[in-house]
């Protein structure tokens, strides 16, 4: 493309195409600019048009543009990707790097944003080493005097240089860091006394003081790039310069710079921010350098912190003004900064209740975004508030001096206290900070698990429960206060494991009766302090509050909790149904008389966010309670899992038809929970679903795919019979989903799940007719990509086959496939693999199936097979006696990567719809080591001295003394 | 050198490469240049070679006559009366503290005939002021010193050496000193000159101390410099000299003595193994206990280099004593002595599980803690190491041990250092401390303490960092000890495009 202005004109009209709502418009002239991006001058034709174009619209266009064409081709990956080669030919590169930085600084705002981030990308690539003037090029600006200049360079080099705070430390980066010094930290300290007298001299012109302010903001978080690797040799030296100046910017106050916002944090309020973040690092970093003037900064950083509002727009300065006191007084030389009584009472007095006070816009959160309130208070994520800050101070003044703080803080917890008492209406505040100072004071080290582990043994927690907490949880209005109620229940539930137990049992009523609140974060507290007190142990492993103990309120605790879930802002309160869920496992057959209800609430509550699952962690809880409703109820009363069913399936069979895509596995493990309660025959309610199971569409899901095996199984453990009879033609649907599987390195395991309960439970004339077919299956997955884990899952297979159908049909199904095929399994899988097998009831199939192909197979004993009969035995004793051989092949570690590309589906496994290990040869054979020296004596008896003699010529000594053990042990002999 | 050595015993992967660390990892430095390194070359400004050895016809006053024009005049004239006054005012002008005319000197030409006054035996007072004169010279920056090596000056000066006037040998030894303080280049300069047997001739039981200071001072800039370092033959010749003067009861003399054993230990095993092999290792251990800085500052560093040495060489150390002065020297108030015990402490952990347990009982721990604690950050960092290389090899009993001491704590307060690479190595760290957990069905408690300690809300918040790798370990941990109560999630599952009629083509099977 030439730089002409017809393609300029052209350039002109796609890029106002692009903008075009239209995508029938939009988007071919996307695809245009996208095939002529690789042609030469095209990104000079951009910046041409950025810089003169007539219309304002097309020069941010075509910068934003610019900026996304750099983003994407800059980098040559042609080095490492061949077929990406470099779309920007050199000559491109060389004009861009001359232009760009003019350019930039003369453009306006929006469009020098957008070239300064270029700048950063090709920066990133080329700087220094290709890019070597660069530097130079920017320092020279600074002697502009025009600070929209200065910004736009400061703003660059910000942007250039801000990675040197989360790298590595290295050569190469040291290198660079080093150039950036010797060319940029003397004018930027030039820059910075100058920006500061400039600021002097205007101090009385706002929108001068404005400009400065920016430039200020950007030289502090220069400094703080530049330094952050190690203390450069210039910064030592100059530190006078920048700390006093920093010290006194720190002190500054300006009304012209004070903003009416409440929330947006002003200029001035970030460059302070920005020189707490500085003397931070250098404090935390530099401390031998930096201890000359860190009590300064001590004392300017703890005024700023008197003299700071309330407003929410201060609050990243004042967290991180109060997070450097506490870095600070926690080490032990600067512990003098602190000790005085005066100090202590003034930090407490002054910088922590003040920041530790419900303000109006907590109380904002509070009632109209419970959510992120919650979210906030009750998981920790409130790490910039200035609470949080705070109570990091008074952890960190503990550490020295936890005696006299906890001094000072009682009396002002009892004078908040004493406040509230006379005006509680007026003055309930200050008892919500007296709670909160309180709970700060006391938590040494805490845990969601179980709350507050480690206390301050200095605060009398059950005293403070008993006079404070608990009268306010006693009032009959549950209503009436909810903040107090909140921090009430909120310190039970912290402290439930310093508060004794009878308290516990006392409070829990309370609770119950706080399900009630209209308050969300009220009745939302609740029930998560219920079911946090569910979970607490007690001695001997069981849960520390009983279900004998909770008799009393069985009937209350459901009607709330359920009742909870209906009021405003809660029906899908993932709190609430996790409740219900402890509820019920704690509470066991003592809730059955209330299952009818309960049942039908859910089952209401299932069909009605079926229409939307959108709270994931709900909707799982909600279907373990499910869960627990059938196994506590059919327990007792097997019967009843009929009328779980009739409750159940309509919502059932309306989510698989809406194909509720998030409930489906979910759907399936239910089902097969209740088709395994079933002791008789298969109801035709399932036999007539059972067609739709097999549908390919099911299958393609990954998450169905574990929950449906497990259905099918189910099916075949309790309908096999019914199958073959009523349902035979669908046996090659349901043998193709065993292919289907068996074709996936990732889901073979589950095809063989599958094809393990076929050959178990289905009656063997009905897939007589396919079994031949399945061998060739495996054999065909085992010659072309045969991996561990398929190899153990096919061991295990065909020993159960053989256990099933007995050793000889394997010898002549094996062998009626391809001649000798039975010796070149035994040779070249069973005996060299045979030790992988993993898990006891594996092993076990495993050992007894050999033993079957060792004692009752008669090609073994008279045919070319038998030179395998003491390899194998040796195998098996080998199975039993060696440690698990636990090597998986080289070239199998990126398997799992090739073949999982869909990571997003995984499959929720529902803990309370578990199913136990089932062991097929369990009744059969208790010791399979006994078992072998039996049926080794059996053999012996039908051929006297074919094994002994076998044994005495070929088998190891090791292997034999083994054999004699057993032998031994069983009482045996051979002949 | 060390990474192959941890390969043979730690078979850990990554971890294991990292462990040893070498003086210059990176060689690039921001800081300033460490106040507390021996000085590479000094001028002789004092009077006290004066007063000890005065000179014929000295004048003790620093009033210099002449212009530098009228020096060179006389210097290159053949009055020897004219070519001492100039040479002597030229040393006195080369003496002046503030900007000594070094250059102006060298540009009027005057080094090849000052050079050449050095062999003037017959004129002992002009041959000391040349040679006092030449030795600031040299005490300059780099392109001095050339200066005056292409003058001529090496061959001048050894030949000094066995001047028969002590005061002009002692000029010839201090005037050499800055020549080999130069670097590797000149030292090696002079070794090839054959300087090393002349200089040990000058030391004996009678050698005055003054003297002796230099001569020792001289030796170790022999000693010192790398890429490349001194020739093994000359190294072996100072060696056991050395190992005499470090005994010496003034103090200069060992802490040069110490300095050059610091050099020496600062290379590959085989150098370490020539220091080791002089049974010089329960001394330094001495040293690094004396209570003065500057002795203690070579020794520790010596120390330091010898245990990056193979396991042979580090039990040398322990069994002279090493780790009983290591706990007060991590207790230090300087920094920099805390900092340079813990990186010593950190050799030593990526040990064999053997000295680690020497290490335990020889109660390194809790200063370990202490400093993890409160040190300075530049210690802390190495004190993090330490750590990282105790779990990597360490037994599962010994990794309980460091825990129970309480290490945790300031570890995991120090996942908020402002420093990438001690962030990884901690959430490294915190791995191996869950896998040794594991192996003792220990892991909820492990993830408890953990969380007691604000560790996970710390590393919750490392899954915003800028880094990427510190991003991944910190997402990594959390995923596999920290993830729900009951959602146990499967491994993620695929399809591939299976017809579901169930039918197959027989085909020949070979495994």
């Amino acid at each position: 493309m030439e730089l002409s202005d017809a393609n300029l004109q052209t350039l002109t009209e796609y890029l106002k195409k692009t903008l075009d709502p239209d995508p029938a418009i939009r988007r071919p002239a996307e695809k245009f600019l996208e095939s002529v991006e690789g042609s030469q001058n095209y990104p000079l034709l951009l910046l041409t048009l950025l810089e003169k174009s007539q219309e304002n619209v097309i020069k941010v266009c075509a910068s934003v543009t610019f900026k996304n064409y750099i983003k994407r081709n800059w980098r040559i990956v042609g080095i490492i990707v061949e077929d990406e080669p470099n779309k920007i030919c050199e000559s491109d590169r060389i004009a861009i790097k001359a232009n760009i930085v003019p350019l930039m600084l003369s453009s306006p705002e929006q469009i020098q944003k957008q070239l300064s981030d270029a700048i950063s990308i090709i920066g990133r690539e080329d700087f220094p080493q290709k890019w070597p003037d660069l530097l130079t090029e920017m320092v020279n600006r600074f002697q502009s005097g025009d600070f929209h200049v200065i910004n736009g360079v400061l703003r660059t080099a910000h942007s250039l240089f801000k990675r040197y705070r989360h790298e590595f430390k290295s050569n190469e980066l040291w290198t660079e860091i080093k150039l950036v010094l010797d060319a940029f930290a003397l004018p930027l300290t030039n820059l910075f006394k100058a920006t500061i007298e400039l600021c002097s001299t205007h101090a009385n012109d706002a929108s001068a003081l404005k400009v400065l302010f920016s430039s200020l903001i950007l030289i502090a978080k220069l400094f703080y790039s530049l330094n952050f690797q190690d203390l450069p040799e210039f910064f030592e030296d100059n530190m006078e310069t920048w700390m006093t100046n920093f010290h006194s910017l720190l002190t500054l106050d300006n009304k012209l710079l004070q903003t009416d916002d409440e929330e947006e944090a002003g200029l001035l309020e970030l460059l302070k921010s920005q020189i707490c973040d500085n003397a931070a690092l250098y404090a935390q970093k530099y401390d031998e350098e930096f201890q000359p003037y860190l009590p300064r900064f001590v004392t300017a950083i703890w005024n700023l912190l008197v003299t700071t509002g309330q407003e929410v727009k201060y609050d990243l300065l004042v967290s991180n003004a109060i997070q450097f006191l506490a870095s600070v007084c926690e080490r032990p030389h600067y512990k003098h900064l602190f000790e005085d009584q005066n100090t202590l009472t003034s930090i407490c007095e002054k910088v922590i209740v003040p920041n530790m006070e419900f303000r109006a816009a907590d109380e904002e959160a509070f009632e109209d975004n419970s959510e992120e309130y919650i979210r906030r208070d009750l998981e920790g994520s409130d790490i910039d508030t200035r609470r949080r800050a705070a109570c990091d101070l008074v952890r960190g003044l503990c550490k020295f001096f936890e005696g006299p703080v906890t001094g000072i803080f009682s009396g002002y917890v009892n004078s908040m206290l004493q406040e509230y008492a006379k005006n509680p209406s007026v003055n309930w505040k200050h008892k919500d900070a007296a709670i909160y100072l309180v709970t700060s004071l006391a938590s040494k080290a805490q845990t969601q698990k179980h709350g507050i582990t480690q206390a301050n043994e200095l605060v009398n927690l059950t005293e403070f429960f008993v006079n404070h907490i608990q009268p306010d949880l006693k009032s009959a209005t549950v209503n009436e206060f909810p903040v107090l109620k909140a921090d009430g229940i909120k310190y039970i539930m912290i402290f439930r494991n310093q508060v004794p137990k009878e308290q516990l049992l006392m409070s829990i009523p309370l609770l119950i009766n706080h399900l009630q609140a209209e308050s969300i974060v009220v009745h939302t507290y609740a029930a998560h302090a219920l079911e946090r007190l569910f979970t607490m142990r007690g001695t001997n492993n069981t849960t520390l509050i009983t279900a004998a103990e909770m008799a009393p309120f069985v009937e209350v605790l459901l009607t709330n909790l359920f009742k909870a879930l209906t009021l405003p802002g809660s029906s899908e309160n993932e709190y609430i149904m996790k409740a219900i869920m402890r509820s019920f496992s704690l509470l066991q057959e003592s809730i059955i008389p209330y299952i009818p209800s309960v049942i039908t609430q859910l089952t209401q509550k299932l069909l009605a966010v079926s229409k939307n699952p959108s709270k994931p962690h709900f909707n799982h809880y909600m279907f373990e309670s499910i869960c627990l409703s059938i196994r506590i109820t059919c327990k007792a009363n097997p019967e009843a899992v009929g009328s779980f069913e009739e409750a159940l399936f309509l919502v059932f069979t309306e989510i698989l038809q809406n194909d509720v895509q998030e409930f489906i596995p979910y759907v399936f493990q239910v089902m097969s929970l209740l088709l395994e309660m079933h002791k008789n025959e298969i109801p035709s309610s399932y036999m007539a679903l059972f067609p739709h199971l097999l549908q390919p569409v099911l299958w393609e899901r990954a998450g169905n795919i574990p929950p449906l095996v497990r259905l099918l199984q189910a099916y075949l453990e309790r309908g096999a019979s019914t199958i073959a009879s009523a349902a035979a033609d669908k046996i090659p649907g349901l043998l193709g989903v065993f292919q289907k599987l068996i074709a996936s390195k990732a889901n073979d395991h589950q095809g063989f799940y599958l094809l393990n309960s076929i050959i178990e439970h289905m009656p063997p004339e009905s897939v007589d007719q396919y079994r031949k077919q399945i061998f060739i299956l495996l054999f065909q997955r085992l010659q072309n990509s045969k991996t561990t884990k398929f190899i153990k899952s096919f061991l295990v297979f065909i020993n159960l086959y053989c256990i099933r159908y007995g050793a000889l049909a394997l010898q002549e199904i094996f062998d009626s496939i391809q001649p000798k095929m039975f010796g070149m399994v035994l040779e070249k899988i069973i005996i060299p693999e045979i030790q992988k097998v993993s898990g006891q009831v594996e092993k076990k199939i495993c050992a007894v199936g050999i033993t079957k192909i060792l004692t009752e197979c008669p090609p073994m004993m008279d045919t070319e097979y038998t030179k395998l009969w003491i390899p194998l035995l040796q195998a098996l004793i080998g199975l039993f006696e060696l440690p698990e051989d636990d090597t998986i092949p080289d070239e199998e570690h990126f398997i799992d990567i090739e073949d999982t590309p869909g990571y997003q589906t995984a499959f929720s496994q529902l803990a309370f719809a578990g199913k136990k290990e089932h062991d097929p040869v369990g009744q059969m054979v208790n010791n399979p080591r006994i078992h072998l020296a039996q049926s080794l004596h059996k053999l012996s008896t039908a051929c006297p001295g074919r094994v002994l003699s076998m044994l005495s010529t070929s088998l190891n000594a090791e292997a034999l003394q083994y054999l004699q053990g057993y032998l031994q042990a069983a009482s045996v002999s051979l002949l | 050198k060390h990474r192959q050595r941890m390969r043979k015993f730690k078979n850990k992967g990554k971890n294991a490469a990292a462990l040893r660390m070498q003086r210059v990892e990176v060689s690039i430095e921001l800081r300033k240049a460490k106040k507390d390194e021996q000085i590479l070359k000094r001028r002789n400004i004092s009077l006290h070679v004066k007063e000890e050895s005065p000179s014929p016809g000295q004048d003790r006053s620093d009033e210099v006559i002449m212009s530098l024009e009228e020096i060179a005049k006389a210097v290159n004239g053949n009055n020897p009366k004219l070519q001492l006054l100039a040479t002597r005012d030229a040393r006195k002008l080369l003496c002046k503290q503030k900007d000594p005319p070094i250059n102006q000197i060298i540009e009027l030409g005057l080094i090849p005939r000052m050079v050449e006054f050095l062999s003037r035996a017959e004129n002992v007072a002009l041959q000391f002021e040349a040679a006092w004169a030449l030795t600031n010279i040299a005490s300059g920056t780099s392109e001095h010193t050339r200066a005056m090596v292409e003058g001529g000056a090496i061959p001048a000066f050894i030949s000094l050496l066995s001047s028969p006037h002590m005061h002009i040998s002692e000029q010839a030894v201090w005037a050499l000193g800055n020549i080999a303080g130069d670097g590797p280049v000149y030292r090696d300069a002079l070794i090839n000159h054959d300087v090393i047997p002349s200089l040990l001739a000058l030391v004996s039981p009678v050698t005055p101390v003054g003297f002796l200071r230099n001569i020792t001072w001289t030796l170790s800039n022999l000693c010192r410099n790398k890429n490349p370092y001194p020739p093994l033959d000359a190294v072996q010749k100072i060696l056991p000299v050395l190992v005499c003067l470090i005994q010496h009861e003034d103090k200069d003399i060992t802490v040069d003595s110490c300095w050059a054993v610091s050099y020496l230990t600062d290379g590959s095993n085989d150098r370490i193994q020539l220091v080791v092999d002089t049974g010089i290792l329960p001394r330094l251990v001495e040293l690094m206990a004396s209570a003065h800085l500057m002795v203690m500052t070579p020794a520790l560093r010596a120390m330091g280099n010898v245990v990056t040495g193979t396991d042979q060489q580090t039990q040398a150390a322990i069994d002279a004593g090493v780790l009983d002065v290591l706990p007060r020297l991590l207790r230090h108030s300087k920094p920099t002595i805390q900092k340079e015990a813990a990186w010593t402490l950190s050799n030593i952990a990526a040990g064999p599980c053997g000295q680690l347990q020497q290490l335990i009982t020889c109660g390194l721990l809790p200063p370990l803690v202490e400093l993890l604690e409160k040190g300075d950050f530049k210690a802390q960092k190495e004190g993090v190491w330490v750590v990282a290389n105790f779990t990597t090899g360490g037994t599962v009993d010994q990794v309980v041990e460091l825990v129970r001491s309480g290490v945790l704590k300031p570890l995991l307060n120090l996942l908020s250092a402002k420093d990438s690479k001690t962030i990884l190595i901690i959430l490294d760290t915190l791995s191996n401390l869950f896998v040794a957990a594991e192996k003792l069905g220990e892991t909820e408690r492990l993830c408890l303490l953990v969380e007691e300690l604000d560790g996970l809300e710390k590393i919750e918040e490392l899954q915003n960092h800028e880094n990427n790798m510190v991003y991944r370990a910190a997402l990594n941990i959390i995923e596999t000890y920290f993830s729900g109560e009951e959602n146990s999630d499967l491994e993620p599952q695929t399809d591939q495009d299976g017809l579901y009629d169930f039918s197959v083509k027989k085909q020949d099977f070979n495994f």
